[in-house]
């Protein structure tokens, strides 16, 4: 269980799966004021990815590690309040689906940055819950629009990224409350990269791991292009597939690639050393 | 080593237009922001994305967006 289904669970399997993460009073006028925390966060600022700076970077040039630590930490407690996201698998995003409304698509501000994505090529984000009201009432306000989907056609969307290789995550706009339904992949997802590269906890790991059944794996390899976390890679040796238990996301991509379905999805908290691993 | 990247904003003025130096780059070390934050109730215009070096520490020299940009706005030095 991590720390966001501790406070956040309140009886349901996880934090993700209680529906009073998804309803939250809707679009309010904001004052002009510093970053707030929790409910009344701007879920349209950069959180905490804006507090990392060049001198953050010069930091981690330097290995100076009083420096990146405290530099880190304030970041990390800005988005966990604010803006920050966790893995889950498909088979989570289809239940998750099944229990908030509405839900749309939408352009990815990620991609937009990083590759100047038209619009037209880049409905890959998904918000959810009453706050898209506001973009219902305001559509000029969000870069390209927003198109409701029925859960079946939103069904259809995650399914279809997934295949595409590309990762689900829920993302927060104001903790607890759950409005971002991304679909991520590395080097463009902040998300991703931030963690990835800077080692800062700005997206969780999911609660579960892939484990290859050594038995099962044939060495065709074609799991080996899925995995955007860098833990997955083919063992010349043995002509199978390894997965880092330890640096894996529990994304399930590598999964449900599998032709032999070889891989299969661990929880997390079966596992003594990974259990607390985030 | 970490570079300095510089992109002249009066010479790149519609980068979602034109996109070479973020499609060129290897590393994905160029990303657009804008000059403005979140506006109330406001989509962001078009000519206040910017381009900046976000992944600056990847950077490795090899100066493809500097000579593909058709504006030479940018400028990268170690």
């Amino acid at each position: 269980m991590c720390v966001w289904c501790e406070r956040h669970a309140d009886g349901y399997e996880r934090w993700y799966f209680n529906p009073a993460n998804y309803a939250r009073k809707l679009y309010k006028i904001r004052k002009e004021e510093a970053e707030a925390a929790g409910a009344e966060a701007n879920p349209q600022a950069a959180g905490g990815m804006a507090l990392l700076s060049r001198a953050f970077v010069e930091a981690l040039d330097r290995n100076d590690r009083e420096a990146i630590d405290k530099m880190k930490r304030e970041a990390e407690e800005l988005s966990w309040a604010t803006h920050f996201g966790q893995v889950i698998t498909l088979e989570d995003t289809l239940k998750i689906i099944g229990i908030m409304y509405p839900i749309a698509i939408m352009t990815c501000a990620c991609r937009r940055s990083m590759l100047g994505l038209p619009d037209e090529e880049n409905f890959t984000c998904m918000g959810m819950g009453p706050g898209m009201y506001k973009w219902e009432r305001w559509p000029e306000t969000y870069r390209g629009g927003v198109q409701f989907l029925t859960p079946e056609e939103a069904k259809e969307v995650v399914t279809k990224m997934n295949k595409r290789g590309l990762v689900q995550t829920l993302f927060t706009f104001g903790t607890p409350y759950l409005a971002g339904l991304c679909n991520c992949d590395y080097p463009d997802c902040s998300a991703i990269r931030t963690r990835l590269d800077y080692d800062v906890k700005m997206l969780w790991k999911g609660h579960q791991v892939a484990q290859v059944d050594t038995e099962l794996c044939n060495g065709c390899a074609q799991c080996i292009h899925r995995c955007q976390f860098k833990a997955l890679s083919f063992s010349a040796t043995q002509n199978k597939a390894y997965i880092d238990p330890f640096q894996c996301f529990g994304c399930g991509l590598c999964a449900t690639e599998c032709p032999q379905d070889s891989i299969t999805m661990v929880e997390r908290a079966s596992l003594p050393a990974l259990a607390n691993v985030w | 080593m970490l570079p300095t990247i510089t992109v002249d904003d009066k010479k790149c003025n519609d980068p979602l237009s034109c996109r070479k130096c973020l499609l060129i780059c290897p590393a994905h070390v160029l990303g657009l922001g804008t000059k403005v934050g979140p506006r109330k109730f406001q989509e962001i215009d078009r000519s206040q994305f910017i381009v900046s070096g976000v992944r600056f520490e990847r950077c490795t020299g090899c100066m493809e967006c500097v000579n593909i940009c058709p504006k030479s706005a940018i400028q990268v030095s170690f």
